[in-house]
């Protein structure tokens, strides 16, 4: 772990690097995917990734974080989440609990003091105790900037949070510092954190965020990359298999379905194919397992009646 | 180097890809780091920084591969150097020809362009001699370093730095005001020149005289490169006329639509009007669709208000509310698609429909005489559609204003309070019927706003059996609009008054 700054180093010198390490921790990725990593190591800047769900927008970050030995620092949004839960808030029980226990010791630091104005200048001394950084509690936005060797920030699914909260991330995006009016700025420590935004495009996100970010949107892979991937993830599988399901995922994404199969849905049906000791693919086999790719009951009606043409199609 | 990519974003930007200053300083940076040497990497990192959603990479892609290519030079050599003897051949008829083009309105390049030629066919003489006692081609081997610039350029096989050096002259020669086909000949040799042909042939003419075969065989070479590289810029002036000329056009051709009469447009530009229309929607949306979140009443949010009011010492007092929506229209749009507006009704449909894109809640409806809702056709159609299935439907009538606002009044008038606006879209001509202007009192009474946009000129608004000045009387305002232009202002009013 001590020599993890000199890792990153070696790691982010080139994009070639970095594939090849992203390989080691089985996440195959694109050169588009291993540039983006790269220029937002460099550039100090933010990325913001779209794609269809399930496409490994959520793992880039996590692999990310293993992969530079890094903390991984997440935060979840939805609908409502606000700075209290996303920067900071103070610890109500702890400063209550301190004024409780200090009553006592009020009186001896008011001791001799004469009138009214004169307390008051006493109390004065102490400060704001009670709004430090002692009673401050850090959530991710926060502890992000706080780690010392930096660290990945994963802010997931910002498409579900509202408008205010976007504008919120703002300052954080831009300067990797927050704003507490009690305490002043919290700037980034040393090294600023390496910071991913996910979304699903569940709605439009302002150009103003965009403008702050790169932008990596990550598509289905192809035919060849899928089936490293599957490879990488499910390394148990016998290869004649992984590419006839693959090649049927593949046929699968170009019907007219309510939600294709995304590369998650790939890997959980290889596992599934793997523990039923399946050697190749066969309609009835498919049709039993269907419910693993397809998560509605009206894509999987459709798929029914084509069931044997596409399994003939990727046996080939 | 930076001025390529300052065209290069303009050329984006000419195709429509949002690019702010913030961004532009991203592509410097991402630039400086990646450098031009790898194309590929250098086009995989641009389309992180600069495009912005999915739309944009599409054309983010064409954009690039049209303003950053160029041909494997290699490739080019190799097959060059296959027929060594014919190119030559073609080398000097090319420069010939080269130069007549670039001549004629440029007294400067004809002055350069005699020189050059001058220069070569002095050494023709010596060549052919010289060519005739050796191989025509030397082959690969030994070769000597070039001196002029655009030589070391040239061999340094790096089409992008190429690529960058041509940018870069083409900046000196102003290529972006190329505005015409015809220029192009003369862009290509001005272009030429800025990069340093007239050092180059002559250094070429110097080569092929030298006694060293390494000398002769870089005159060779560099000759070869010569002429691709004047295809090259050929194709690159050829593709910048395209990016710069054709968009400036499009434009151009915009700003002429937006203010042209709607009723005067031409069928084929229906699209393109189609296009802007949507555009301004869009535009108008994303400038005003705040969603708002804070209400002042509702249900109170139990666990929100202890949590606000932990830090007052658990004594509450300020309250947090669950919000609530308000489900009521706050637009009902109102359209006359009757014969005597028949030009207009198209529009005023492309309209309404981009308005309910636009706004919140905006339920519309359409008469000739008899009216009616068609807030779910136009959800359910694509505008196309739905245009033409209100038209079939409800359009091609005489028109009786009286009739509809009776037929208004009865479908929702107790939908209609203080927070509704209600646009008319029509030319107010009523048939010398009655007006029924009672009816339109009472919907002004009701309303916040009442709105009419009438697409006859105002000059005419009272004219024949026009009752616009009664009507207006019962309206909050009423605007000509009969153009984009009027569209656009009407709109982005109507949505700062509404939101």
């Amino acid at each position: 772990m001590t020599e993890a700054p000199a890792d990153i180093e070696k790691i982010t010198a080139s994009v070639e690097a970095l594939k090849a390490d992203f390989e080691d921790h089985s996440y195959i990725c694109s050169d588009q995917i291993a540039t983006a990593v790269y220029l937002a190591y460099h550039l100090r800047k933010p990325i913001l990734i779209e794609g269809p769900p399930g496409v490994g927008k959520t793992e880039l970050a996590k692999t990310t974080a293993e992969m530079f030995e890094l903390p991984l620092i997440r935060l979840q949004c939805y609908e409502g989440l606000d700075e209290a839960k996303a920067i900071y808030e103070w610890k109500y029980g702890k400063q209550l609990l301190y004024i409780q226990v200090l009553k006592e010791a009020l009186g001896e630091v008011l001791q001799g003091a004469k009138g009214f104005a004169q307390s008051v200048s006493r109390l004065h001394e102490f400060g704001d105790i009670f709004f430090s950084e002692e009673f401050l509690e850090p959530r991710p936005l926060l502890k992000a900037l706080k780690e010392e060797d930096g660290c990945v920030l994963l802010i997931d699914e910002v498409d579900k949070s509202d408008h205010e909260f976007e504008s919120l991330l703002l300052e954080m995006l831009s300067e990797f510092q927050v704003s507490i009016p009690e305490i002043g700025t919290v700037k980034a420590t040393r090294e600023p954190p390496i910071v991913f935004l996910t979304s699903n495009n569940a709605r439009e996100i302002s150009d103003a965020l965009k403008r702050r970010c790169l932008h990596l949107y990550i598509p289905f892979p192809d035919v060849e990359m899928e089936q490293r991937i599957i490879h990488a993830r499910v390394p148990e599988i016998p290869p004649k298999l992984r590419k006839q399901l693959v090649n049927f995922i593949q046929e699968l994404r170009d019907l007219d379905l309510k939600k294709v199969p995304a590369i998650s849905e790939t890997i959980d049906w290889a596992r599934t194919l793997l523990l039923l000791h399946t050697e190749s693919l066969d309609p009835q086999l498919v049709r039993d397992t269907l419910n693993v790719i397809l998560k509605f009951q009206e894509d999987i009606e459709n798929v029914d009646a084509e069931i044997s043409t596409l399994t003939s199609k990727a046996m080939k | 180097m930076d001025r390529t990519l300052a065209n290069f974003i303009r050329a984006l930007r000419n195709s429509e890809v949002r690019i702010s200053t913030a961004e532009t300083l991203d592509a410097f940076n991402a630039v400086e780091l990646v450098g031009y040497k790898d194309r590929a990497f250098l086009k995989r990192s641009l389309s992180i920084v600069l495009p912005k959603t999915a739309d944009e990479k599409e054309t983010f892609d064409n954009c690039f591969d049209q303003f950053f290519s160029i041909d494997d030079i290699r490739g080019e050599t190799e097959s060059a150097a296959a027929d060594a003897d014919e190119e030559h051949g073609d080398a000097e008829g090319g420069d010939g020809e080269g130069g007549g083009a670039g001549g004629d309105p440029d007294q400067q390049s004809r002055g350069a362009n005699a020189a050059s030629n001058n220069k070569k066919k002095k050494s023709k003489g010596a060549l052919s001699a010289a060519e005739e006692a050796e191989e025509p081609d030397l082959g690969p081997g030994e070769m000597s370093e070039a001196a002029s610039n655009l030589g070391q350029l040239l061999l340094l096989d790096s089409r992008v730095e190429l690529t960058v050096a041509m940018a870069a002259a083409g900046e000196a020669v102003d290529l972006i005001e190329i505005q015409v086909f015809t220029q192009k000949g003369l862009y290509t040799r001005r272009i030429m020149e800025q990069m340093g042909l007239v050092d180059l042939n002559r250094e070429i003419s110097t080569l092929r005289d030298s006694d060293r075969v390494p000398d002769r065989r870089l005159g060779q070479e560099l000759r070869r490169r010569r002429d691709w590289l004047r295809e090259q810029i050929r194709d690159y002036v050829e593709k910048q006329f395209l990016l710069h000329a054709d968009a400036s056009g499009k434009r151009l051709r915009e700003e002429l639509l937006r203010k042209v009469k709607l009723s005067n447009v031409e069928h084929r530009s229906f699209r393109l009007i189609q296009e802007i229309v949507y555009k301004m929607a869009k535009r108008l949306s994303s400038l005003h669709s705040r969603r708002k979140k804070v209400f002042k009443r509702g249900q109170l949010n139990i666990t929100r208000t202890l949590r606000k009011n932990m830090s007052y010492d658990g004594a509450i007092f300020d309250l947090q509310w669950k919000s609530v929506k308000i489900d009521r229209p706050k637009v009902f749009a109102i359209c006359d698609v009757s014969g005597s507006v028949a030009n207009y009704a198209r529009f005023m449909l492309m309209f309404l429909y981009s308005l309910e894109d636009v706004m919140p809640k905006v339920r519309s409806f359409a008469f000739s005489s008899d009216l009616a809702e068609v807030t779910d056709l136009f959800d359910r159609n694509s505008i196309e559609d739905a245009i033409a299935k209100t038209l079939r439907d409800y359009g091609g009538g005489s028109t009786d204003y009286g009739q509809a606002l009776q037929d208004f009044k009865k479908l929702c008038l107790d939908d209609i309070d203080n927070r509704t606006t209600i646009i008319i879209l029509g030319d107010a001509r009523n048939n010398y019927g009655d007006p029924r202007t009672d009816i339109m009192k009472e919907l002004y009474d009701r309303c916040k706003r009442l709105i009419w946009l009438n697409p006859e000129p105002r000059s005419s608004w009272t004219v024949g059996d026009a009752e616009m000045r009664k009507y207006t009387a019962y309206c909050h305002q009423a605007d000509e609009c009969n153009s984009l232009m009027h569209l656009e202002r009407v709109v982005g009013n109507l949505l700062r008054s509404v939101n």
